[in-house]
């Protein structure tokens, strides 16, 4: 984006040419009426030129000009911290900058923010799009960044006007001098406030939210017309002039290395070939056209050779697979690092009436977000580099390619496109990303390099959700009551994957879910049990937290039977002391007419049952009830309830839209998904031997926002975690058949 | 070899067997047209041939030269796919948005041949995937214009 | 991993376990006095290596992890699995000890350097009509053309009593008719080369003609009427080659028999299930004129009206079924709409030669339906042709439809647009579910060097 800025603001195009397809921009402007070249009197300084006053200048998230473009016709460009991949951000800053800015949403548009330290906006600094981070960790700086900009857009104003400041006041895109009836359209003050210093950010007033005007509703969503209509722009639909394609056929296990290609010169000899390449790890075509590229690589025959013995890279050996591996986890000696431990777990279990024993499983899934992986680079004459890449993270992977090409980061120019699903796929995984192969195909062929994954690539190189066996204790009371609580889940968590496991030390984002549960237990102990895994371990949508509240949740239904407690009326015991949660349990009761576990015979003449289930992922609390029946032999989910409790909100509409997709997602995990390996090969390289969920299998969602008004908590990913467990829970209780691993595809029930 | 695409004549080089799904993302740049599994297993690359939708993906251009193809591009001058678009902004549909032009590829093409779509029609008809779980909303956007339909 | 379903039934021939003469004696080879070892000419190499293609040794010999010919392929019997050997030259775990007798007798006698008789998945009573020539050439290139590679031999896991092997003798006996091919008087030069090489080194038999009892294959030459007329095997139903109409070869040029041989696909049909691997392997690197030879005799083979019923003709009144409106109406038309239908077609007619129709196909014309279920469950294996993958594959099924939609599917499938096939049960696939594997989705080229 940095050089349409450029192009547009009048500077020379770059000498390769400008990016053809990166015209979303343009589009929109000619959709608003504008034409190209006449439309950018910005309102902000060109971004190069904003970032050129260097790192430190100013506090990230205050350097207005950075962020906004304020146009003739009043339309409000914005350059988001954060990622936009279906989550809404682009919708919830255009809320929250406009709501402080007093500019509707409506009149947004929005795109990806290059790399660069203005948009380090997030709590303790820098910036990426995870965690469902993106609004609560910069609520108040961009609040504050639109605060200034009306600010500044009044200091103009009181110029123009001549009346001094205090008599403006603002009403939706434009001053107003309510004295003399006069008003300024924010677009005629914009060349002015350009010139204007950025004030104190201090010295700028928040509105009291109960002024907010869009903040808190359910404001239209900005994306969705382009959406619909195919015009959104993706990495995978970037194009720039003179560019090459090109495809990867990757080492069938991580850690080999390519030995010799045996028919490259049939290769080099295919329809548009125009290179065949050995990068590390695979061999790789380039060619006029992707799919000309894609068919000589998938040709090539490869000799893969083994890593030596001084190879740093993770290894899939070749006799791996995930049913003997689960047997490792569940067997794998010790009794893990302590992540949490209250009370006298010895003594409790000494004493108890009851002690309940189980293991219980998680699966290896992917990503599987439905845009392939994908990267365009380009070398530009003056010595800089455009990458064009799906990512989360724009600064970590600048600093990357950095390291790569030995460019400094100044010269590399970021382009975040938006990202077609992401659920976590997007970060700096090791061989897990296309972009630093497009960059090497780039510098060797002296073109600009597409490159894209097929999905069979993808799906051997998409880093999987760690899998997990916990062995569970609990302990239970002459009562049946719960008393103590044991966990030891032998796995390894995506966090020490990508930067090392430490020893003695725990991966909060392998043990999440495990922790950071709120049942009043006297005596717990939560630990790890780190056990390398060969496949490379990524974040996946709510991260530990989509398996270990499965695997707590349904262990604690199990403590329940065991101890011959009520699900839902043990929690609310295990839960007295907290209102907060107590009202969230109660609400999604509620929400689902009434707490019914069932079996019971629906009006339909079929058997169901309801499961219970809690999470408190994000810093953000749900409770979720499934109903489920058995159909040929299958789960059938029927409705989903759920009820969460973010604190604080910006948008319902997006959040029920949040929760939708969410509990899609967590379907998918308990009802289908396997990312399953044999002989070091992963099973399944397409979605026919990796089904996600279709249409016909999602069911009825009913949600229910509770607003607390506590500190403000994630979205994104919080929804998912409450899904398994309680649909998990629903068929233990409907067939009586303890489930204690997913996912349910590999039991065959009777209906 | 000489194709029809929104109305258009082009004519293009690609080999007989090549995916209709590349020759309009790569030789004519039309990207709209998305490309997920390449195994007719997403929906993703669906495009409307003579008004049925296919998906690009598994279309050899050989077998669709001289039919009259209409990508996601052209969708809003068709008057059943201009009425898919508004419910699918109405309804707020898209997420990420990826699979979306298959989505309303697919209603458009349910909905141009039946103006009262049964449950298994839709069923049959909008059974691409979406990841991000847009199932429910596709489905309210779905049934507000079969219903449309009806009323007139 | 391939499971060959190839049922054998060691205990035949328990009864005659007397005379131990008869089943540990040697076969007599016409190479007994034959002069050592000498390296072969290149010429020689090049027809040895040939002969290799021809007798498709690769499928079974190697595996995508083995060096080229040290074996490995698991075939599931009934009784266990049992494992191809190791052909290389190595001296100890290979046939590198091997004479030029001992070879024969292994290739056309199914007799082991020490004697040991083989399982008759090695289609010995097919090589045994392979020429002298051909076999003094094979045995030069394995000897000479193929590197060594020591990879100890697999142990079948077929538990004693079944696993003794010397009650084959007996069913070899029985059953082969040992003998080199001989030219038929009174055809041409072009029916004789093409009848040597189906009958002998191309094995076509082996998954072709049905089987007995005893699982010998009923007829090795076009003598009989149930010479490829068609059977199932590991699986899947191979077509009749005969001039069948509806099952077999009745609709198809010699034309057509050439291209499906050399390019995997033609207007009628794409190559899928263990015809796939034969291809890859073997038929496409056949010369254009073994081809037209292979194509020549196989036109000359008579269909069998009777057995094969009514000629099919399209009947496009089953496009209604897939209406919208009507789809609720007949079992497995909705599948057929969101599963089948964006390849295969709204008519059921695929996409030219690209994806194959399903109207008026052999699998689903033909009354066993292994095949239909077996590719819908597993899909089929990718087609390299000239060392390019196929722009399509057919993916499994199996982890997105129950037993039930496929049963449905299938059965409007295999009795829709003049189809006879008929109906196929859930417990059909079941069946069909639980003893065979996905194709694997990967490009796999063996290698032969
Ligand atoms: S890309 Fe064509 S169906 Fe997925
Ligand atoms: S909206 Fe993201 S895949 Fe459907």
């Amino acid at each position: 984006m940095t050089e349409l800025v450029k192009g547009l603001s009048g500077e020379e195009a770059l000498p390769t040419g400008e990016p053809v397809n990166i015209s979303r921009r343009k589009l929109l402007l000619a959709s608003a009426g504008a034409t190209a070249g006449a439309l950018v009197i910005g309102f902000g300084l060109p971004l190069g030129a904003a970032r050129a006053q260097g790192p430190g200048a100013m506090a990230p998230g205050t350097r207005v000009p950075a962020f906004l473009e304020i146009r003739p016709d009043n339309m409000v460009r914005f350059l988001s911290p954060f990622v936009e991949g279906g989550q809404g951000i682009f919708t919830a800053m255009a809320q929250i900058v406009g709501e402080e800015l007093d500019a509707d949403p409506a009149s947004f548009i929005v795109e990806n923010a290059p790399a660069g330290d203005d948009y380090g906006v997030m709590e303790g600094g820098g910036r990426y799009t995870g965690g469902s981070q993106s609004v609560r960790s910069s609520y108040d700086t961009m609040r504050r960044l639109g605060a200034l900009a009306r600010q500044m857009l009044l200091q103009a104003a009181s110029a123009s006007l001549g009346v001094p400041i205090g008599q403006l006041t603002t009403k939706p895109g434009a001053v107003v001098h309510t004295a003399s009836g006069r008003t300024m359209a924010y677009g005629s003050l914009a060349a002015k406030a350009l010139d204007l210093p950025v004030p104190d950010p201090a010295s700028v007033k928040l509105k009291d939210p109960s002024e907010f005007r869009w903040i808190g509703k359910p404001v239209e969503r900005i994306d969705v017309y382009e959406k619909s209509v195919g015009k959104a722009i993706f990495a995978i639909d970037c194009s720039v002039d003179g560019m090459l394609h090109a495809a990867v056929q990757h080492a069938p296990r991580l850690g080999l290395t390519v030995g010799t290609i045996r028919n490259e010169a049939q290769l080099l000899a295919m329809k548009g070939v125009h290179s065949v390449h050995v990068l590390p790890g695979a061999v790789a075509v380039v060619a006029e056209r992707w799919w000309n590229a894609k068919r000589a690589a998938e040709a090539a025959q490869v000799d893969w050779k083994e890593p030596g013995p001084d190879s740093k890279v993770r290894y899939m050996p070749a006799d791996f697979s995930t049913a003997e591996f689960a047997e490792k986890l569940a067997t794998a000696p010790g009794d893990g690092v302590d992540a949490e431990k209250e009370g006298d777990i010895a003594g409790a279990f000494e004493s108890a009436g009851k002690v309940v024993s189980a293991t219980y499983y998680s699966q290896y899934v992917r990503h599987a977000q439905l845009e392939p992986p994908s990267a365009l680079a380009r070398f530009n004459q003056d010595g800089s580099l455009d990458v064009w890449l799906p990512n989360q993270a724009p600064e970590m992977f600048r600093a990357d390619i950095s390291a790569r090409t030995g460019l400094e980061p100044e010269k590399i120019n970021i382009h975040s496109p938006l990202l077609g699903g992401f659920f976590g796929r997007h970060f700096l995984y090791e061989f897990a990303n296309p972009y630093p192969q497009a960059i090497e195909l780039a510098k060797e062929v002296g073109r600009p390099i597409k490159l894209i994954w097929s999905r069979e690539e993808e799906f051997l190189r998409d880093p999987v959700r760690p899998m997990a066996i916990v062995r569970f204790r609990g302990a239970l009371d002459a009562d049946g009551m719960p008393v103590a609580l044991e966990a030891v889940s032998a796995c390894e968590g995506p966090t020490e994957a990508l930067w090392g496991h430490q020893d003695g030390k725990v991966d909060e984002s392998a043990v999440e879910g495990l922790t950071g549960k709120s049942y009043a237990f006297p005596n717990k102990r939560i630990a790890q049990l780190y056990v390398q895994n060969p496949a490379m371990i990524g974040y996946w949508r709510s991260v530990g937290n989509s398996m270990n509240d499965f695997l707590y949740e349904t262990f604690l239904d199990e403590l329940a039977d065991e101890g011959g407690q009520d699900p839902y009326e043990l929690r609310l015991h295990l839960l007295k002391e907290n209102a907060r949660l107590t009202t969230l349990l109660k609400s999604v009761v509620e929400l689902s007419g009434g707490w019914k576990r069932g079996p019971f015979t629906a009006v339909d003449g079929t058997k169901r049952a309801r499961g219970i289930a809690m999470a408190s992922p994000f810093g953000s609390h749900t409770a979720a009830i499934a109903e489920v029946s058995i159909e040929h032999g299958e789960v059938k989910v029927h409705d989903l309830w759920q009820s969460i409790d973010p604190g604080k909100i910006v948008n319902p509409a997006i959040i029920e839209a949040q929760i939708n997709s969410a509990v899609a997602l967590g379907l998918s995990e308990v009802l289908l998904e396997d990312a399953a390996y044999e002989k070091g090969m992963p099973l399944a390289r397409n979605y026919d031997m990796y089904p996600i969920l279709p249409p016909h299998r999602m069911p009825r969602v009913h949600v229910r926002i509770v607003e607390s008004g506590e500190k403000m908590g994630g979205i994104g990913e919080p929804g998912l975690p409450a899904v398994p467990p309680a649909v998990a829970n629903a068929v233990s209780q409907l067939t009586g058949r303890r489930i204690r691993a997913m996912p349910l595809s590999q039991f065959k029930f009777s209906s | 070899m000489k194709l029809q695409i929104n109305n258009k004549a082009y004519d293009v080089e690609a080999d007989g067997d090549t995916p209709l799904l590349w020759v309009i993302r790569d030789e004519l740049g039309m990207t709209g047209t998305k490309y997920g599994c390449g195994l007719a297993q997403c929906g993703a690359c669906s495009v409307l041939v003579d008004g049925m939708v296919m998906r690009s993906c598994v279309t050899p251009v050989e077998s669709v030269a001289g039919r009259s193809i209409t990508t996601i591009e052209a969708i809003e001058e068709d008057e059943v796919g201009k009425r898919v678009v508004e419910a699918w902004v109405k309804h707020q549909v898209p997420q990420c948005g990826y699979c979306q032009s298959g989505q309303v590829i697919a209603a458009t093409a349910l909905l141009k041949q039946t103006a009262h779509p049964t449950d298994e029609d839709v069923m049959a008809a909008m059974a691409n995937l979406c990841r991000c779980g847009t199932y429910n909303a596709i489905s309210a956007a779905v049934r507000d214009l079969a219903e449309e339909e009806g009323a007139q | 991993m391939r499971k060959l379903l190839f049922i054998l039934l060691p205990v035949i021939a328990i009864a005659g376990a007397g005379v131990a003469w008869f089943v540990t004696r040697m076969p007599a080879s016409p190479f007994d006095d034959a002069a050592p070892d000498e390296t072969p000419s290149a010429e020689v190499l090049a027809h040895g290596e040939y002969v290799a293609r021809l007798a498709d040794c690769v499928a079974c010999h190697s595996t995508p992890e083995s060096a080229p010919f040290a074996g490995g392929l698991e075939m599931a019997t009934p009784l266990g699995s049992i494992y191809a050997t190791n052909i290389t030259p190595d001296p100890e775990t290979g046939i590198g000890g091997y004479s030029l007798a001992d070879f024969d007798r292994a290739v056309r006698k199914g007799v082991g350097r020490d004697g040991h008789r083989f399982y008759p998945a090695m289609p010995y009573p097919s090589y045994a009509k392979l020429t002298d020539d051909d076999v003094r050439a094979l045995y030069a290139y394995f000897m000479h053309g193929v590197e060594p590679a020591r990879a100890e031999n697999r142990k079948s896991d077929i538990p004693w009593p079944l696993n003794l092997r010397w009650p084959i003798a007996f069913w070899s006996a029985a059953f082969s008719q040992s003998g080199v091919y001989e030219e038929k008087a009174g055809q041409d030069e072009l029916w004789n080369r093409g009848a040597y090489i189906v009958q002998g080194p191309g094995h076509c038999g082996s998954c072709h003609t049905p089987r007995g009892l005893a699982i010998q294959e009923k007829a090795l030459d076009e003598g009989s009427n149930l010479y490829l007329s068609g059977a199932v095997l590991d699986g899947w139903f191979a077509p009749s080659l005969r001039g069948d109409h509806n099952i077999g070869l009745g609709r198809w040029s010699e034309e057509e028999i050439f291209e499906f041989l050399k390019t995997g696909r033609n207007e009628h049909a794409v190559v899928f299930g263990s015809m796939a691997d034969a291809f890859n392997n073997s038929t496409q690197f056949m010369t254009d004129e073994d081809l037209k030879a292979i194509a020549h005799y196989l036109k000359s083979l008579p269909g069998n009206p009777e057995k094969d019923g009514a000629p099919w003709a399209y009947d496009p009144s089953s496009n209604e079924a897939l209406a919208f409106g009507k789809l609720g109406e007949t079992p497995g038309a909705q599948t057929y709409v969101a599963k089948c239908g964006f390849c295969h077609g709204a008519d059921g007619r695929g996409q030219g030669r690209w994806i194959p129709s399903l109207a008026g196909s052999a699998s689903s014309l033909a009354p066993d339906s292994v095949s239909s279920i077996n590719v819908t469950l597993n899909g089929s294996a990718r087609i390299v042709a000239d060392g390019v993958p196929d722009s399509y594959r057919m993916p499994p099924f199996r982890n997105q439809l129950s037993d039930q939609e496929i049963a449905d599917v299938l059965s409007f499938i295999r009795t829709g647009w003049g189809n006879s096939g008929g109906a196929v049960s859930a417990d059909d696939v079941k069946k069909l579910r639980d003893r065979t594997d996905p194709a694997r989705s990967e490009v796999i080229v063996l290698q032969m060097r």
